[in-house]
């Protein structure tokens, strides 16, 4: 009787939230896209709800067609493209070792694919992001490498080495700027990350070569001037 | 009536000396002196029998407004007694509504730039960025993006004098978000000083991540 009581509250609540969920869509799109996008977004928002995967991208990306004048059925499209994404962003991240993914991770793995960084590549770096590295930070570094002309496999090495290399977050997040730094100076995206990868082994990224640890400088020697 | 009486005379209407105390060809002009001054003194003010009247007539016109009474009405004090009769539980109950209404209204989210956001759920910290575009011969520039919903008006960049540099300074939530840049309210430009990707319809994305570290991609 108990178990026919909860299995009742747990449909009745996922029913509800469902439909907390699909009004929250259709308020989000409405005046925004056309009666066309709203209907089909609506139906590939259910979809993927229903599959666990998030729904803010989806509304993000018909709303962005919209503002940016594509015809409904591109926008459609992209909206279709995008929900694909995610659902194969969500099986690598649950490959690489997280069983329920937040929307965060799935998110960042999503850019990740889009970015040119392949489902594979996702699950190694979902891998190697165990605590205190955070996997949606981790991707979402190595998505915006790769969106800066970084090869993928150097951008996903350069991520993986300065974990080994117990950097911290602050120096994975470092990474991206120090690649433009390396592309002002005139090197190709391959070169900057290159001499970064080279760095993490040694200096934290954005450090000079002959940079120590604080606290551990040698002495200088009185003999010299 | 002298005009301009002698130092020493002057000492003496201060009290600071006596007339004994004076050289004797002053003694007459001090004595003189006092006597104008005692009798100035001791002068009756006379007032008009009417002034009073009137001073009165005022001040009863004044009680008797409307304004004053309800004034005085309101500010005087007065001895109140309050009897309630309640049941001990309607009390407790009272004060646990309160509180619950009072937490809820404290507890409320502060809503955020745009209603993505908020529908994300999870930390919401906002970080300052900075949009710069050089944009010569512009009319307009905005910045859309998925933090303000796409909206072409939303997040207006300013001219910084005439050298044809946009600039503006968003609050962004925690979280990577996409952009561009629209000129002249049509055409969509990409950051050059931030990485793009392909935005799902031929064009490209710039992109910004904030983090709750306080770093920025």
């Amino acid at each position: 009787m108990k178990i026919t009581r909860l299995a009742l509250s747990l449909v009745l609540f996922t029913t509800l939230s469902a439909g907390l969920r699909a009004q929250d869509v259709q308020a989000r799109l409405d005046r925004r896209v056309s009666p066309e996008v709203q209907r089909a977004v609506r139906s590939i928002a259910a979809d993927a709800a229903a599959q666990g995967l998030p729904v803010d991208p989806l509304v993000q990306k018909a709303i962005e067609g919209a503002a940016k004048g594509v015809p409904n059925d591109r926008v459609i499209a992209a909206v279709r493209a995008l929900a694909g994404r995610l659902g194969e962003a969500k099986e690598a991240v649950r490959a690489g070792g997280v069983a329920a993914p937040n929307a965060e991770v799935v998110e960042g793995g999503a850019d990740a694919l889009n970015a040119g960084i392949s489902a594979r590549q996702v699950s190694d770096l979902v891998r190697v992001s165990r605590p205190p590295q955070d996997p949606a930070l981790t991707l979402r570094v190595a998505a915006t490498l790769s969106a800066l002309g970084v090869p993928a496999q150097q951008a996903i090495e350069l991520v993986q080495e300065t974990i080994s290399a117990g950097r911290s977050q602050s120096d994975l997040l470092a990474l991206p700027g120090e690649v433009q730094a390396g592309l002002a100076r005139g090197a190709t995206p391959a070169q900057a990350a290159a001499g970064l990868a080279r760095a993490a082994g040694g200096t934290p990224p954005g450090r000079l070569p002959d940079w120590v640890p604080p606290g551990q400088r040698k002495p200088k020697s009185p003999h010299k001037p | 009536m002298t005009m301009g009486y002698d130092p020493l005379v002057k000492r003496l209407l201060d009290g600071e000396l006596s007339l004994a105390e004076l050289p004797p060809e002053l003694r007459t002009e001090g004595e003189e002196a006092l006597r104008l001054v005692g009798a100035a003194d001791r002068a009756p003010v006379a007032l008009s029998p009417a002034l009073e009247q009137r001073v009165m007539a005022a001040v009863r016109r004044h009680a008797a407004s409307p304004g004053n009474r309800a004034w005085r009405w309101l500010n005087t004090p007065r001895d109140v007694e309050l009897r309630l009769r309640v049941r001990p539980w309607t009390v407790w109950a009272s004060a646990l509504a309160a509180a619950a209404a009072l937490a809820l209204l404290l507890g409320r989210p502060a809503s955020g730039p745009g209603r993505g956001n908020e529908a994300r759920g999870g930390a919401r910290d906002s970080v300052l960025v900075r949009f710069v575009l050089y944009a010569p011969g512009a009319r307009r520039v905005a910045v859309a993006g998925t933090f303000n919903q796409w909206d072409r008006t939303a997040a207006l960049l300013v001219p910084a004098g005439t050298s044809g540099v946009w600039t503006t300074t968003l609050a962004l939530p925690v979280g990577q978000h996409q952009y561009a840049f629209v000129v002249d309210g049509s055409r969509w430009v990409v950051d050059p000083a931030a990485p793009a990707v392909d935005d799902g319809f031929g064009r490209r994305n710039s992109v910004v991540a904030v983090t709750t570290h306080g770093g920025q991609l």
